[in-house]
């Protein structure tokens, strides 16, 4: 294999070329979460939470930056290797390794007080693993084949598979969300996708009217759908989350004086409703801006994905986008009484390593892309 | 799928602007209403003081120490949150500190401090200094929260005045109640509470930055009491051994102030400790407000009052005492028996014959006595106001039956106070004027300074002339020659009266004797009145004998704590024997008349 020239340059010279604007907004984002995290947290943790959050940011951008020197090319070397790896690691949390939190079994626990979540990394390992599959293809010029969709669909299915054994649905609907539109983008045929797209009302359907999920699934639903049928039991957390957002108005109660947050009504506020806090305590204002802000890096993924100068960037820039936009609106969505409850942390804003982390990576994976992109507008 | 996402996070911003824009008040609204709580302030209740400020009754604030159990937990881990591995260590930590403050063992504590209650009541009623103690400690999780917050109620006295100052209980509802002066001034000694009003976080504490509004609670006031708390401690003793030696039921001593009927002191045995009133076995009324009883022969200074005061009769008048006299259905003796005695109306008071007071009386009409008693306070409430006080039992002269015409002359057939019976020499001692006995000096303000509270008005009886005549006729009593030369004491003149009241049972039948002696001193310049009345004497029963000694003590002492002087005069010696047989033609002797001749 020859030598790639673009080694040779100045490591300084190419993050100069970076995606600024992906960069700059996806730190703005995580700063925002430490300072709503720190809110949530404070009245009984006092700074610790706040510490540890901008520490995830810190790792999550060196993350990023390591993934942005690799090359576009190695990126693509090392994608069936990172894959490989995030599947043994789903797999190793089903074993006697992992550890139940909330019913769920999703976390390994490291030494010195460190955990991972697989699930959140898997999401980074499939945006690798179905734009390596499909971007061959693609590159030859042809759209995928039966084969190839099936084959996309397998590697789709093995991490949905796993992830539902914990049981995560929220993290086996984005990777589904994820393996659609990937697939949809890599221009397959569209009976491919009716077909899915039936599945899924079918599945809904089978859902809703047969005994098929657990009882705390059908109790999210019903707190969903009647929101005050039990404000004090099932529907305790979407109530109080109403009062905290609904308490904001126009432009909140002010920072770390929101009634609901600083009270600690709302549980699991620094992670999954940590736009709850934004919604109290910045009212209108914030939460519509924090909205935005999220907009705004979506839609830089998909800019950065159009200008891909390959079909393996821009699938992947398509998986980042389907993956943070899936998660922005169910997170969102359901703080806003809109969705159903399902456990998901807003990207970047959320407390969390593991999701903070993969959301990083992925921003390297955009940024190598758009690296790559201006590197082969620059090299006739 | 740029359009798609942009319509979708429109979506998100029009929902936002529904729940913050369109619907916010409402829900902010309710949500404070579900959030807002009210903690009530407990008032410290104001002090009862003596008349010299000594305190009878003060509160002391109290703390409920809680604990936060999934707090404690943390306490020298340095961890946000419990961690189970070192919970135990750190529980058991932390009540080894607590331990020696608040002086339960560590092994009552950890129980109390592990598990996952938020709140669970730890030490109870420690006081504001165990607080800082343990507060300086701090031990995550460990609190007092406004409603922790109470008052104990202290009596330094003790027994010494327990059912005269009172107690504080909780009712079968629940609701505090008071007895005695507490109960009488409680709308003084209460205060008002304080209200505060904040935003209660999920875990029970306060929302730093919610709403919150403080009520101050006002502290009650101050309540000083006529009372001297030497006296009173004093003739409470005295009292105490009198009905023991005498093997008594109970007994009650009043210590009154002459000029103004000012209570000094309100003895009542038995008594009790009311810092444990649940353990209390004596009466836990004031029997001297509380217990009527016949009061025999210290009512004869009524009758003859009227008929002095009716002029009917002098002092000198003279009487022919018979044997025995014959009214309505009943034969009428006196204590000893005795042949036909001639003696003055003094006299016949010295020596306490019932006959010669029926000659006195019949001297007036029934609907007169019954009017002088009235005046004199019986039969109506005294004007303490203290609670539970009784009127004592006094029928209309129009319903007196046959003999109780008779009777009530020297004292039986009706029922009095002692607080009433003392009355009665108040109002001679003060030249004829009652003046309603008191108890309350004075009552603090809103600033803490005691306001005296303002006398009755007095109550005109009997002239100071009559008065004058009846003092010098109770001086006698006290002589030699009188029914109680145990209650004369050195240096001073003394004016009383015995009496020895045949005592009703619990079956309506007579059984038993009541003892009393009620007089003053200095007796031409009366300062202070004094009242000894013992229920159910055994070993002794006459009044002059075992009533008058407490009273000789217990006036002694008040003279002493009061610093009054002698006066330096010597009573008047009046007349209280005849000569001889009066002649018969004399209409000025009152004689029985319905005796047949040669009888």
């Amino acid at each position: 294999m020859p030598r790639d020239p673009r080694q040779d340059r100045p490591v300084l010279r190419t993050f100069a070329r970076s995606d600024w604007g992906l960069f700059i907004g996806a730190l703005g984002v995580s700063l925002v979460g430490a300072l709503l995290v720190w809110s949530a947290t404070a009245h009984d943790h006092g700074t610790a939470y706040l510490v540890r959050h901008l520490l995830n940011t810190a790792i999550g951008v060196g993350l990023a930056l390591g993934v942005t020197r690799l090359s576009h090319r190695a990126l693509r070397l090392l994608a069936p290797f990172a894959y490989a790896g995030s599947l043994l690691g789903l797999v190793a949390v089903l074993s006697p390794l992992g550890s139940t939190v909330n019913g769920s079994r999703s976390w390994i626990h490291l030494p010195a007080g460190f955990s991972v979540q697989p699930s959140e990394f898997a999401k980074v390992a499939l945006c690798l693993g179905l734009a390596l599959i499909l971007a061959e293809r693609w590159d030859r010029g042809s759209a995928p084949g039966n084969r190839d969709i099936a084959l996309a669909w397998l590697v789709a299915l093995l991490p949905i598979g796993l992830v539902m054994r914990q049981p995560d649905l929220g993290s086996a609907l984005v990777l589904g969300a994820l393996a659609f539109g990937v697939i949809a983008v890599a221009g397959a045929p569209k009976r491919w996708l009716v077909g899915v797209v039936a599945l899924v009302a079918v599945g809904i359907a089978v859902a809703l009217t047969t005994p098929v999920l657990s009882p705390y699934q059908r109790d999210r639903i019903t707190a969903f759908a009647h929101p005050q049928a039990d404000p004090q039991g099932i529907g305790y957390q979407t109530h109080q989350v109403r009062i905290a957002i609904g308490s904001g108005g126009l432009t909140g109660e002010g920072f770390r004086a929101g009634r609901q947050t600083q009270g600690g009504f709302i549980p699991f506020q620094e992670t999954d409703f940590v736009f709850s806090v934004a919604g109290e305590e910045l009212g209108l204002v914030g939460a519509g801006g924090l909205i935005l802000l999220l907009g705004f890096l979506v839609v830089r993924v998909v800019i950065v994905a159009a200008r891909a100068p390959d079909a393996f960037g821009r699938l992947l820039g398509a998986g980042v986008a389907v993956w943070l936009t899936f998660q922005v609106v169910e997170n969102v969505g359901m703080n806003l009484g809109l969705l159903p409850v399902t456990g998901l942390p807003l990207p970047f804003v959320s407390y969390g390593g593991s999701s903070m982390f993969a959301c990083w990576l992925a921003v390297g994976l955009v940024n190598n892309t758009h690296i790559a992109a201006g590197a082969s507008r620059h090299t006739p | 799928m740029l359009i798609a996402t942009l319509f979708i996070f429109s979506i998100f911003g029009a929902q936002l602007f529904w729940v913050q824009g369109i619907n916010a008040s409402g829900v902010s609204a309710a949500a404070l209403k579900e959030r807002t709580t009210e903690a009530l302030i407990p008032a410290l209740r104001g002090q009862i003081l003596d008349t010299n400020g000594v305190v009878l009754a003060s509160s002391q604030e109290r703390f409920t120490i809680s604990v936060n159990q999934t707090a404690v937990c943390t306490y020298g881990t340095r961890k946000p949150k419990c961690d189970p591995a070192t919970s135990a260590t750190a529980v058991a930590k932390a009540a080894a500190v607590l331990s020696p403050i608040v002086k339960v063992p560590p092994d009552q504590l950890v129980p109390l401090m592990t598990g996952n209650a938020r709140y669970n009541v730890l030490v109870k009623d420690v006081t504001p200094l165990t607080w800082r103690q343990v507060a300086a400690k701090g031990i995550p999780g460990i609190g007092v929260s406004g409603s922790d917050r109470s008052a104990v109620r202290n009596y330094p006295q003790s027994t010494t005045a327990a059912s005269l100052v009172g107690y504080l209980y909780k009712n079968s509802e629940g609701k505090q109640r008071a007895a005695g002066i507490e109960g009488l001034e409680n709308a003084a000694l209460a205060g008002r509470p304080g209200v505060e009003t904040y935003e209660q976080a999920a875990g029970g504490g306060a929302i730093p930055d919610g709403n919150s509004s403080i009520t101050p609670a006002v502290p009650g006031h101050d309540v000083q009491l006529t009372i001297n708390s030497n006296i009173q401690w004093y003739a409470q003793n005295a009292l105490a051994q009198a009905v023991q030696r005498t093997e008594a039921l109970s007994g009650t001593v009043v210590v009154q102030d002459v000029r103004t009927g000012r209570l000094l002191a309100v003895a009542s045995y038995p008594t009790f400790d009311p810092n444990h009133v649940g353990k209390a076995t004596g009466s836990l009324s004031n029997t001297a407000f509380t217990d009527v009883f016949e009061p025999g022969s210290t009512q004869k200074v009524i009758t003859m009052a009227s008929a002095l005061s009716e002029g009917k009769v002098t002092p000198s008048t003279p009487v022919v005492i018979p044997s025995e006299m014959h009214r309505s259905d009943g034969v009428f003796h006196d204590a000893e028996t005795h042949g036909t005695e001639y003696r003055t109306v003094a006299g016949a008071l010295a020596e306490s014959s019932n006959m010669g007071t029926m000659l006195v009386g019949e001297t007036v009409p029934s609907s007169v006595l019954y009017s002088y008693m009235r005046k004199f306070g019986l039969g109506s409430l005294s004007g303490s106001k203290f609670p539970g006080e009784s009127e004592g039992l006094l029928a209309p002269s129009d319903k007196w039956n046959g003999t109780q015409r008779y009777t009530v002359m020297y004292g039986q057939g009706l029922s009095v106070t002692a607080i009433q019976a003392a009355g009665v020499y108040q109002t001679i001692a003060n030249g004829g004027l009652r003046m309603p006995p008191s108890l309350v000096q004075s009552i603090g303000d809103d600033s803490g300074t005691l306001v005296p509270q303002p006398l009755p008005t007095g109550i005109r009886v009997v002239s100071p002339g009559v008065a004058n005549n009846l003092s010098q006729m109770l001086e006698g009593v006290v002589s030699a020659q009188g029914t109680a030369p145990a209650a004369q004491i050195a240096g001073y003149r003394v004016a009383g009266k015995t009496g020895t009241a045949d005592r009703p049972g619990p079956n309506g039948h007579y059984s038993g004797k009541t003892a009393s002696f009620i007089g003053y001193a200095p007796a031409d310049k009366p300062q202070i009145v004094v009242a000894v009345i013992l229920q159910k004497p055994i070993k002794g029963y006459f009044g002059g004998i075992v009533a008058a000694p407490v009273f000789h003590d217990v006036m002694t002492y008040a003279l002493q704590e009061l610093k009054i002087p002698p006066t330096g005069t010597t009573a008047p010696q009046l007349k209280t024997k005849l000569d001889g047989a009066p002649a018969a033609d004399d209409p000025t002797v009152l004689r029985d008349k319905r005796q047949k001749s040669g009888g």
